[in-house]
């Protein structure tokens, strides 16, 4: 299976390492890497200073979001991405939250989220999403082409 | 959960092959979920926009997810995105296309159009269970679906 990049952004860094432990555990289908405010992801997707080196810094096939973040939230992050051209606006990004609100929920949705999950309570649930996470979006979803450059 | 009202999936699909397939799939995958299986897209968009003989949002409930074939008779599965997309909380309900098409075009026009998900099907039943029981643990029991206005559009 090849290895699939895929962005974590949180910047809770106890929830951060629970995911992580819970990820590693399940999969070594993937590369994960994390970043931990909405302004960074958008500098790291544009391929900004200090993230033009798409070989150190590859662009990731889907995008796990919190919505809680510093500096711009998930919900900006998203509707930023759904705006870009040349590919990124197609981006899959699964929302990752502690929320369960349905003004959330909806929100995410109408700005184009792919799927909206909420943190669960404990380390085997987490364990269990990361497992159905794999199956599902590592071994099945076909991905759309993002940019020129990495076009199949 | 369990006390929660089981929410309905739509599944439209022309091939009744594949549709036997995938409807045996999600009984074997123990789904409770009510199945309504549509065969083109114009009975799509009539079930989802509530008109015609879909009226009644209580017998016709919107469906907390969408498997989507692309090639339709009539209204293409493409086209049924571009309508949907447009439309007030139906753009809202996830749609997993679930089609032969692996064409990389076709899949960027999917995502283009607000896909929330692209699945090609695969070639025999016991890889189409495995699928059906994937979209059943991972959309049904694990994704958080959009909080939906249970009225018919034309009433």
């Amino acid at each position: 299976m090849p290895t699939t990049p895929v962005l974590l952004v949180e910047d809770d860094p106890t929830d951060f390492r629970l995911i992580q432990r819970a990820f590693n555990k399940i999969s070594d289908g993937f590369q994960m890497f994390r970043l931990s405010d909405g302004d960074e992801v958008i500098a790291y997707l544009s391929g900004e200073a200090p993230y033009e080196n798409r070989g150190a810094h590859p662009m990731p096939a889907l995008v796990l979001l919190d919505i809680k973040l510093p500096r711009r939230s998930g919900f900006e992050v998203l509707q930023w991405l759904r705006r870009q051209a040349s590919g990124l606006n197609r981006l899959p990004v699964i929302i990752l939250t502690s929320s369960r609100h349905s003004a959330d929920i909806n929100r995410a949705y109408d700005l184009g989220a792919n799927s909206y999950l909420v943190k669960p309570d404990t380390g085997a649930q987490l364990e269990e999403l990361a497992s159905q996470f794999q199956t599902y979006w590592l071994r099945m979803n076909e991905f759309p082409s993002l940019r020129p450059e990495i076009a199949r | 959960m369990p006390q929660e009202i089981l929410r309905t999936i739509l599944l439209v699909e022309d091939e009744t092959p594949d549709a036997m397939l995938l409807l045996r799939g999600f009984q074997k995958a123990d789904v409770l979920n009510p199945v309504v299986h549509l065969t083109n897209g114009d009975e799509a968009l009539a079930y989802l926009a509530g008109i015609r003989e879909y009226g009644n949002r209580t017998q016709y409930p919107l469906p907390a997810l969408i498997l989507l074939d692309l090639k339709l008779p009539g209204m293409t599965g493409i086209q049924l995105l571009q309508w949907m997309r447009v439309q007030g909380e139906i753009r809202r309900i996830p749609v997993v296309v679930l089609t032969n098409d692996d064409n990389p075009d076709t899949i960027d026009a999917a995502y283009d159009l607000g896909a929330n998900s692209y699945l090609v099907k695969p070639g025999n039943s016991a890889d189409i269970a495995r699928m059906v029981q994937a979209i059943q643990r991972y959309w049904v029991k694990l994704n958080e679906p959009p909080q939906l206005v249970m009225r018919a559009g034309q009433q």
